[in-house]
């Protein structure tokens, strides 16, 4: 009997021993899973999702804070890829945080900008080029459609423009090549 | 698929020759049932029913398990055979060419485990003669078949060397759906790498055995006249869904059939192997195509 | 006859036969219809505006940068309209395109500045910027601006010209050979004088026989040789046309270049011989029409931008329900209507009686596919993973070295479109790369953002601080200032004090 118990104990010990070695030895720095959530979600940086920015909300769902399915610029295939990485249940998109729109770019209209920075600083990826008391215009290759400009121009002078493929950019739809 | 049940018939001919004609009414029943059973899987799944019966696929494998299975088995038998290979087999996986499985293997060896007994009950042979007719007063004649008289003499203790069968029936069946293979082959509707390789592990594996130990071992020739080996060869292991794709793999997976099957045959528990064999291998086709890829141009 | 063969491919059978073939020059076009985008990614701009006279050969759109050919004007007359016209492609989407209206005089731009006719005396880069102003790109049907490739094959061993013109049906090369033979000879000597190779090779399959005894009876330069290869379809892929001609494989994502070739098809040959010698740039190509509504498959010579309808009417053609198709019966465009115009890579175009199409089953994992791809794929996985969008696994079975020839669905016993699904597969890998491009941009962009507003606000925060203290120094020293003056005050009215009382005592 005793043997028995000394034997356990010893085994015991020699395991705590291993494992908190390699807990510290090979601690993981950072949060991967931030990092792996943080891929996939659209940065955007639109705010939608109720954080300032995709990062936080990356951080958020990894914390248990956030749902997986308040990102509408992701769409469905994206709560469904955050369902996948994290193991659970995949999540209907929440409507509350807005609807999945398709790809939009924010355009100046350059008559009647009055060079006020106001879009300039509400741009969350500086897609913006101007100055104060210049006429600014967005970057088109740099906007990611977030909308937050809009609100703050006191002229309403931007505009969304739907982007529609070219002939360079067109993907047929996978679905309708075997009904040809 | 059409080409396949055609290439059939000389050894089924073969069989009703010698076994009567019991093995055609059991044919009929299982197309009916495996026309029916996958009619009503389409209807549930919401999908076009007239396309994929007529591709006959359902069909072939219906006719596959009727062969395979003891013509003179009571009705449900094959009934309950093909229902469990077209709807487990192959509709719930998603249909035709979905089904990782061989089908009619599948069904067979259901039938196998489950019902023991009647599915190993074989007709008699009598020489040329559609006996069930002539016979009076005697329904039918059962006996082992050749593989299970074998078995039982070696637990017997009895030497198999000495033994020389005279299994005609066999060898023409077997010769019957050897040349139903070559038509295929000529036709080009199976690629000869699978019967190829089938073959040669066959005879490989139990000419090493054979050679080993001529009495406890049957002869390489006796393997390949016996049972089901042409009908696995030609018609089972090359069913393309559930096969190898790549070259290399064709033959890896004929040859590991082919040894496979002996191996049972002489030290598993079951006198015929094909189905069990060529279930294990399909299991393995995956990894089989994923290490055989060919050597791509500029690489 | 060379001893190299490659696995795969297919011996097809021209479905229809011509009974001889003749080139034959059609009238000028009444309007023509030019095309800004001429491949994946390059589009020109126009440099000419609506109301504007331009002349035949007149340069009416480049590009800033040496990527793109430059476009020419193929008849002379007035533009018309700068507008979006629907391209012949699968998508069926829309490009900017010039129109321009004939005024019916082919009045040509006098192109003999910078001229080159004397070839021999010229330095190759006079003559690569004069191939690259004359607008000339592949003529087989990829339409990659030469000059760009001949720049890449510079020190090239070998030259080889691509005469084989394997994809049945197709005879526009075959009608060029036996128009012009000395052409396509003093073309290949151009180019020899640029690369400097060694030596060059004219293949052509063996069913083009008056070809190549035209050829032959015509070439009297010992560089070049007539090679004769065997009918068979994807022998005229340029990767697999150097291993059948050399026996060498360009390595996979590589180039001829590479391996030290340069292969050229022989309509290229023609126009670069036209550019060079005759100053004319690239406004006119060969182009076969024939199909199962074509009574006799014949071959014209259009100018570019003459709309279908235009050259239809010179062939003899059943009209009725009519399918039309641009490019060959394996790889070509299947298109709606023929209200499109030609482009400098429509090499032939299709017109067939609308039959009905057998649908498309599902696989059983024959393996047929696989036995006749020429690039050793496995087409039949590749399928699988295509239709489930699992691009990273296609990837990984060599989607990209796919040379969408079609031999696979053409075998196909499930009567698959396969391709289809590979150019699905490589669009959406393109979209993803793009996309990941683009969101991995946006994420360093709010990351600097971030930077930079923590920045600012640190910097701010400091500059207060520095601020407040030296404020509070100069508030110490001014105080420290005051009281010494107020302690020198008090000393003084204290000393003043004293001696008064001293005085007064």
């Amino acid at each position: 009997m005793l043997d028995a118990v000394t034997v356990l104990s010893i085994l015991a010990l020699s395991f705590g021993l291993i494992l908190g070695y390699a807990a510290i030895r090979f601690k993981v720095k950072g949060n991967p899973l931030v990092d792996q959530i943080d891929a996939i979600l659209p940065q955007t940086q639109c705010g939608q999702c109720d954080f300032p920015g995709c990062r936080p909300y990356a951080e958020a769902i990894a914390n248990g804070e956030a749902e997986i399915n308040q990102c509408p610029p992701g769409g469905q295939e994206g709560v469904d890829a955050l369902a996948e990485l994290l193991d659970v249940e995949t999540l209907p998109l929440n409507a509350e945080h807005g609807e999945t729109k398709p790809k939009r770019i924010a355009v100046v209209d350059e008559q009647v900008c009055i060079g006020c920075t106001l879009c300039i600083q509400a741009c969350p990826v500086d897609a913006f080029v101007g100055s104060s008391k210049v006429m600014t215009q967005v970057i088109a290759s740099e906007c990611t459609g977030c909308d937050l400009c809009l609100p703050v121009c006191p002229v309403d002078c931007i505009d969304m423009i739907e982007v529609k493929p070219t002939i360079n950019t067109f993907v047929p739809n996978v679905l309708e090549l075997a009904n040809v | 698929m059409r080409h396949v049940i055609y290439a059939l018939i000389l050894g089924v001919g073969a069989q009703v020759y010698f076994f009567g004609l019991s093995v055609l009414v059991q044919i009929t029943l299982a197309v009916i049932t495996a026309l029916a059973a996958e009619a009503l899987v389409l209807r549930m799944r919401g999908m076009q029913i007239a396309p994929s019966l007529s591709d006959g696929s359902a069909a072939l494998t219906a006719i596959l398990l009727a062969i395979a299975v003891p013509s003179i088995a009571p009705w449900w038998i094959i009934v309950l055979g093909v229902l469990f290979a077209i709807v487990f087999g192959k509709q719930l996986f998603g249909g035709l060419g979905n089904n990782p499985f061989n089908p009619a293997m599948l069904g067979y060896a259901f039938l196998l485990i489950s019902y023991p007994l009647q599915m190993t009950q074989w007709p008699s042979e009598f020489q040329g003669v559609l006996s069930i007719f002539e016979l009076s007063g005697i329904d039918v004649l059962t006996g082992a078949t050749n593989l299970d008289y074998a078995k039982t003499q070696l637990m017997l203790g009895e030497s198999i060397g000495a033994l020389t069968f005279e299994s005609v029936s066999q060898m023409w069946i077997n010769l019957g759906f050897l040349l139903g293979g070559v038509y295929l082959l000529l036709r080009r509707i199976i690629f000869w790498h699978i019967p190829l390789s089938l073959i040669i592990g066959l005879v490989l594996m139990s000419g090493i055995l054979y050679f080993i130990d001529p009495d406890n071992f049957s002869s390489p020739v006796f393997h390949l006249i016996n049972g089901a080996t042409m009908l696995a060869a030609f018609f089972i292991a090359t069913d393309p869904v559930s096969a190898s794709t790549t070259p290399l793999g064709r033959l890896i997976y004929g040859f590991a059939i082919g040894v496979i099957i002996i191996v049972i045959r002489v030290f598993g528990g079951y006198p015929d192997a094909v189905a069990f064999a060529v279930l294990l291998m399909n299991i393995t086709v995956p990894l089989i195509d994923y290490y055989t890829q060919p050597k791509v141009f500029g690489k | 006859m060379s001893n190299f063969s490659f696995k795969g491919g297919l011996v097809l059978e021209n479905p229809f036969p011509a009974k001889e073939i003749d080139l034959i020059r059609i009238p000028l076009p009444d309007r023509v219809i030019l095309p800004m985008q001429q491949r994946i990614g390059e589009q020109a701009k126009p440099c000419v505006s609506v109301g504007d006279h331009v002349l035949t050969g007149q340069v009416i759109a480049t590009i800033d940068d040496d990527r793109c050919a430059p476009v020419h004007a193929s008849i002379s007359g007035t533009v018309v309209a700068i507008d979006n016209q629907i391209m012949a492609h699968q998508s069926g989407l829309e490009a900017l395109c010039v129109t321009i209206e004939s005024d019916g005089e082919d009045e040509w731009m006098d192109n003999s500045v910078a001229c080159t006719e004397n070839y021999d005396f010229c330095t190759p880069d006079t003559i690569y910027n004069k191939i690259r102003t004359s607008g000339i790109v592949g003529m087989g049907g990829a339409g990659f601006p030469t000059h760009i490739k001949v720049r890449f094959a510079e020190g090239c061993h070998t030259l080889i010209v691509n005469a084989t013109e394997c994809e049945p049906g197709i005879m526009c090369d075959d009608a060029l050979m036996q128009a012009y033979p000395t052409k396509v000879i003093r073309g290949v000597e151009v180019l020899l004088h640029i690369c400097g190779a060694e030596r060059a090779i004219i293949a052509i399959e063996d069913d083009k026989k008056e070809s190549i005894e035209l050829l032959r009876k015509f070439c009297k330069n010992e560089r070049i040789t007539i090679e004769s290869i065997p009918t068979k379809y994807t022998s005229g892929a340029e990767k697999i046309l150097v291993k059948l001609l050399l026996g060498i494989e360009i390595p996979s994502g590589g180039y001829a270049s590479d391996v030290g070739v340069l292969c050229q098809n022989v309509g290229t040959l023609v126009a670069i011989f036209d550019a060079v010698v005759e100053n004319r740039p690239l406004i006119s190509r060969v182009v076969t029409v024939t199909g199962s509504a074509v009574k006799e498959p014949k071959n014209f010579q259009v100018r570019l931008g003459a709309s279908y309808d235009y050259v239809l009417g010179f062939a003899d053609i059943d009209h009725g329900e009519n399918n039309f198709r641009m490019a060959g019966m394996m790889m070509g465009v299947d298109l709606e209507g023929s209200n499109y115009s030609i482009s400098k890579n429509t090499n032939c175009i299709f017109v067939n009686k609308v039959e009905e199409k057998t649908p498309a089953q599902e696989c059983i994992r024959c393996g047929m596919c696989n036995t006749v791809c020429p690039v050793e794929l496995l087409p039949q996985q590749l399928y699988w993973y295509s239709k489930s969008s699992n691009i990273e696994k296609a990837l990984d079975y060599n989607l990209m070295d796919c040379i969408e020839c079609g031999c696979c669905s053409h075998v196909c016993p499930s009567n698959i479109p396969l391709v289809d699904y590979f150019q699905f597969a490589k669009a959406l890998n393109r979209q993803q790369a793009r996309e990941k491009e683009q969101t991995d941009n946006a994420r360093e962009r709010f990351e600097f953002r971030e930077l930079r507003l923590e920045r600012n606000k640190k910097e701010r925060g400091e500059m207060m601080e520095a601020k407040k203290k030296s404020l509070k120094e100069k508030m110490a020293k001014d105080k420290a200032q005051k009281e010494a003056i107020a302690a020198a005050q008090e000393r003084v009215a204290a000393a003043k004090a004293a001696k008064e009382s001293e005085n007064s005592s």
